[in-house]
């Protein structure tokens, strides 16, 4: 039986163009801050708010910000194609171009959720996981698709116009820790914090997801989580359209 | 070479691509290709062959007129016309797996079953001398092994039609001579082969037809002996000499040349060799003879051969086609 195109592509980004040393150092890293900076900072901060521990604050911020690790091994896929011709090569094929940028949003999706279980599996021995309601989870899965998309589809979009590798590598690190750092991944924003600061966190849609994890983790679901749903989903809609466009006036030939 | 080929699998009208506005890349592009015949794209760098084969594969839509491939309208094609293509793009494409890995994915990529892609990847692993290699990476392979493989690839799963960019670049003699063989093969078993190359002779091997492109310009179109042919209709003529002509000798035997009235060119001339582009070989011949015998210079050598695609090839590319290969310069 063969399979679908989308699912063709997703099989072929996962078993073709990643290395197992990438996805050490990818997934490996939040682990590592998950042992290293909540057992730490566990010693120096005694609770965080309806988190309890700082640690059973930090793995809900991990595991939000796996969208971003997915979105970016997703990015560096759809580069590499570009950069070694896979791209024009399989447009040249059975494909349609949206089934490769479907195929890699769903890529996005998948490294996301393989980086969620990883996160989790590291936090059980360290703060222990809450016992999750069905809503909850779902609530949970659902952030984590629509923050992997949106991620997703602003990396692919801005791949999709850059032609020097070194640009988008730099663009997109600096993406990857702009986002995490200026979020509540790591800390929570509270009454004394600069009200710029402030501004930009909120400005940041890992943030939202961030805080719906954390909400869910803590069973405190609130109107804001809602509005953070419908703002991470226009989000998505917005940059999946953008991703299009941009797949729409692709220029093939040599990238450096 | 077998069947008659009549039947039109792809054709370009008209058709013509700008990458910025105005700027043309390729324009005014009037062929066709028929089911089971090898058709060469030849022309020089930036020509506009590899922009044609974008255009062909759908990877490019037309800027202005249009084509078909498989009786469809090109900007109507999608995934049922592109099914029926191979590709060996100019540009090398590969995944980060080994080279026989590789091989296998592309045909999973391609919907080849299991077992089909294994006995076909055994196949083109030999056929392409890349046995020895299958574990190694395809970046770590030398320009010629990687040129091999990625023939080698698109060969995994079935076509109607395979485009080849530059397949031979940076290999060796010998094996192009193989893949060559094998292509032949494969187009009289009714693939259509459509070839870009520069190695000129190659395409006057393998093509039943072949269209010469200039700035972005068909200048003719035609099976490689007819373009030869029509090269001004001119054979080339060999005169050896005993010695080498003194410049007084050589401007009066051209001058006599061209108050006969033979019709010929210099190709070349060097002290005692001399190569002309003749319309009427055998006039040209004789009067050289007679011109060597009220001389008393001795002709060592006289040769009469047709002109080589090469030189038909630098005349078209140089100086727009000639009359009779119909594709005239109406619009450039």
């Amino acid at each position: 039986m063969t399979l679908p195109p989308v699912l063709r592509l997703v099989v072929r980004n996962f078993r073709a163009s990643i290395d197992p040393i990438t996805l050490l150092v990818m997934f490996g890293q939040p682990a590592f801050l998950i042992v290293i900076l909540g057992t730490m900072f566990n010693q120096l901060i005694p609770s965080v708010g309806a988190s309890g521990s700082y640690v059973a604050f930090l793995v809900p911020g991990m595991i939000a910000s796996q969208m971003i690790t997915g979105a970016v091994l997703a990015g560096r896929i759809f580069w590499l194609d570009r950069r070694w011709s896979m791209v024009e090569q399989i447009f040249s094929g059975p494909f349609r171009r949206y089934e490769y940028l479907a195929a890699l949003l769903l890529t996005t999706l998948l490294f996301a959720l393989v980086g969620v279980g990883i996160m989790a599996l590291v936090a059980l021995p360290l703060a222990g996981l809450p016992t999750l309601s069905g809503v909850e989870l779902a609530v949970i899965l659902a952030t984590i698709a629509l923050g992997a998309t949106f991620f997703g589809a602003l990396l692919i979009a801005i791949g999709s116009r850059i032609r020097s590798a070194n640009l988008y590598f730099t663009i997109q690190s600096l993406l990857q820790y702009f986002l995490i750092f200026i979020s509540t991944v790591y800390y929570p924003v509270s009454a004394t914090t600069p009200t710029v600061l402030k501004a930009v966190v909120y400005a940041n849609p890992l943030t939202y997801a961030a805080n719906t994890v954390r909400d869910a983790f803590t069973h405190s679901f609130g109107p804001g989580d809602l509005t953070a749903g419908v703002v991470l989903g226009g989000l998505a809609l917005v940059t999946f359209l953008l991703a299009v466009a941009m797949f729409r006036r692709l220029e093939f030939g040599p990238v450096q | 070479m077998s069947a008659p080929r009549t039947e039109i699998i792809a054709e370009a009208r008209d058709l013509g691509y700008a990458y910025r506005p105005g700027q043309f890349a390729v324009r005014h592009l009037d062929f066709q290709l028929r089911r089971g015949e090898v058709f060469g794209l030849l022309g020089r760098n930036g020509a506009g062959k590899t922009t044609t084969v974008r255009l062909l594969t759908t990877l490019l839509p037309p800027t202005e007129g249009g084509g078909r491939l498989f009786g469809k309208e090109l900007v109507a094609c999608g995934r049922a016309e592109r099914a029926r293509l191979g590709v060996v793009l100019q540009s090398e494409s590969l995944d980060f797996v080994s080279v026989e890995r590789n091989l296998r994915l592309y045909a999973f990529l391609w919907g080849v079953d299991r077992e089909t892609a294994k006995s076909r990847s055994e196949e083109m692993l030999e056929l392409f001398e890349l046995g020895p290699m299958r574990e190694r990476k395809p970046w770590a392979l030398s320009g010629g092994e990687r040129r091999r493989f990625q023939v080698a690839r698109e060969l995994m799963h079935d076509m109607e039609l395979l485009f080849l960019d530059e397949p031979t670049v940076g290999l060796d003699a010998l094996t192009r001579s193989r893949i060559l063989d094998y292509l032949a093969t494969r187009a009289r078993s009714g693939l259509s082969i459509v070839f870009t190359t520069h190695i000129l002779h190659e395409a006057d091997r393998l093509c039943d037809r072949i269209g010469v492109m200039s700035e972005g310009r068909l200048r003719a179109v035609g099976p490689p002996s007819e373009i030869k042919r029509a090269y001004r209709g001119a054979r080339t003529v060999e005169a050896e000499f005993e010695r080498a002509l003194s410049g007084p000798e050589g401007q009066e035997l051209e001058a006599l040349l061209a108050r006969d009235g033979d019709g010929f060119s210099w190709i070349e001339r060097r002290d005692d060799l001399l190569l002309f582009q003749a319309a009427n070989a055998e006039a040209l011949v004789a009067s050289l003879a007679r011109w060597a015998g009220s001389r008393g210079v001795e002709m060592t050598r006289i040769a009469v051969r047709e002109a080589t695609l090469e030189e038909a090839f630098v005349h078209l590319v140089s100086e727009g086609p000639a009359p009779e290969l119909g594709l005239a310069r109406r619009r450039s």
